[in-house]
């Protein structure tokens, strides 16, 4: 059962602006092991840069990131990250795959050469993440020859195979057509039913309801409310947040996110691969 | 063979031109020697000038400006000069003045001289094309790559330069061509390659004509072999649906 007691990941009054562009103004998140947290709130309101902040590719003028023990507000320089960035994965809006390595090798490239595996291991991990994300069979052709929904589903394995403990998900189907969506949301499903600890900015907003143990809604760089996804979206406290919702999901009835992209076929697999 | 290039030059006596100092063993070795003088100079020169384009760029694209600046300034103080001043500059000066300072220790051949000058000209013109091709390598990618714990070298290793090959490879194939071409220079410094093997051929055969056609052909065939082994390398390069 997910729970709060161990906070893999706290965020506390984190500030961050562009220039003199504030984007954050005074974040404070909490991700509980094996929690599974959406991030929802209308464009531009700072959901993809608290992501980032996570794993520090942006780096915040003031506030305290524990991420998975390591108190990321405290790292200098490149290297002093990368402990970090081995241990959460993040996967991208635009996939973000290696276009001149195949999708083997997409998978065993980092694990080869920043964990340090073996190359027959590496290669026995990637076949069985394949495997998982139902793309065991492209895996000799290359990112180019793979649709988007192929592509971001090679994408979450390859965040895996460096074994993360918590993986970041940044608006990773706002790039594809929307017959690609399920296969993207039902992969990253399966994982949270698992137990992987996930953080998503995401506009899918059932999918979120169907898969969050904590909803964040954020706008305008600032927390507005958070709460379990049944009480932010049965019962949302806030103007802002209903009025976002509204638009969001359209009236009730009406829904203009098809039910297909409601989580089907949860079936447990084993991390251990 | 003698009995190929015999017939071979009878065929084209026909048409006015007199290959018969083909035949002259002193003639052909001299040419010979030339033209392997040539293929070693391209090749040096190709190895050479690739390894200063790749550290320029390298350079280039750097956030220091203790690396970049310095950089820039050889970048467009060579890519401005005419390579035979260049020439004549580091064999005429340079190698003068080294003779100076050390006397008859001097290790630099006329044939290291044009090795290096070209590497350095050349290599300015192929640390552009690369700095395009590093640049060119979306940000999103590297920030992938970062994502993934790479360090900052195995990140340029794995990621940033086989990409930025790619990209520059068309324009590395076009530089190397004039590479090839650009060789002949050596011939200003007394060096033996195939031109200046001809020149001494032609100045004591009076048979400009003659040379000069095989001398375009051997050139010719040198930048042809240049253009196939580039075709080859973007053909095996190729990254199946990408770009297009």
């Amino acid at each position: 059962m997910p729970s709060t007691d161990t906070p893999l990941v706290r965020l506390r009054d984190v500030h961050l602006a562009f220039g003199a562009t504030p984007v954050l103004k005074g974040i404070d998140l909490t991700v509980g092991k094996g929690q599974a947290v959406s991030i929802i709130g209308p464009s531009g309101s700072g959901k993809s840069t608290i992501l980032r902040c996570l794993t520090g590719l942006l780096k915040p003028q003031r506030g305290e990131l524990t991420v998975a023990g390591t108190a990321v507000h405290q790292l200098h320089g490149e290297a002093a990250h990368r402990p970090l960035r081995q241990r959460v994965g993040f996967v991208f809006q635009q996939y973000n795959l290696f276009p001149h390595l195949s999708v083997l090798d997409n998978l065993t490239v980092a694990p080869r050469k920043v964990l340090g595996l073996p190359a027959r291991e590496a290669r026995e991990q990637a076949l069985a993440l394949l495997a998982k994300v139902r793309m065991q069979h492209k895996a000799a052709a290359f990112p180019g020859e793979l649709s988007g929904g192929q592509q971001q589903r090679v994408a979450i394995a390859r965040a895996l195979a460096m074994r993360p403990e918590l993986i970041l998900f940044d608006e990773v189907t706002s790039a594809l057509d929307p017959e690609m969506v399920g296969e993207v949301l039902n992969v990253i499903g399966e994982l949270t039913e698992e137990g992987m600890t996930c953080v998503l900015v995401t506009h899918e907003m059932r999918f979120a309801e169907g898969i969050s143990d904590q909803v964040y809604f954020t706008e305008h760089g600032v927390i507005v409310e958070h709460g379990s996804a049944e009480q932010l979206f049965n019962h949302p406290g806030e103007a802002r947040t209903q009025a976002f919702l509204q638009h969001a999901l359209g009236q009730p009835g009406r829904r203009r996110i098809p039910d297909t992209y409601v989580l089907r076929n949860l079936s447990p697999y084993h991390l251990s691969v | 063979m003698n009995e190929a290039l015999h017939a071979l030059v009878q065929a084209v006596a026909g048409w006015g031109l007199d290959y018969r100092f083909l035949f002259d063993a002193y003639s052909r070795a001299s040419l010979v020697d030339g033209a392997l003088t040539t293929l070693a100079l391209c090749l040096c020169a190709a190895l050479g000038s690739l390894a200063v384009g790749l550290g320029l760029a390298c350079a280039l694209v750097s956030p220091r400006p203790v690396l970049a600046m310095p950089a820039r300034a050889f970048v467009d103080v060579t890519r401005n000069t005419p390579t035979l001043v260049q020439l004549y500059c580091a064999f005429l000066v340079l190698n003068m003045l080294l003779t100076q300072a050390v006397g008859t220790g001097n290790p630099f051949t006329p044939f290291a001289w044009v090795v290096i000058v070209i590497s350095l000209h050349k290599g300015a013109f192929h640390a552009e094309a690369l700095r395009a091709g590093l640049q060119a390598v979306p940000a999103t990618t590297l920030e992938a790559a970062g994502s993934l714990a790479f360090s900052a070298p195995q990140r340029f290793i794995y990621v940033q330069l086989p990409l930025a090959l790619r990209f520059a490879l068309p324009a590395l194939v076009n530089n190397l061509i004039d590479l090839v071409k650009m060789t002949a220079i050596a011939s200003a410094i007394a060096v033996n390659d195939v031109t200046y093997a001809s020149i001494m051929i032609w100045t004591q055969s009076d048979n400009v004509i003659e040379m000069m056609v095989l001398l375009l052909a051997f050139y010719g065939a040198l930048g042809l072999l240049v253009n196939a082994i580039g075709r080859w390398l973007e053909a095996r390069l190729r990254m199946p649906g990408y770009g297009q």
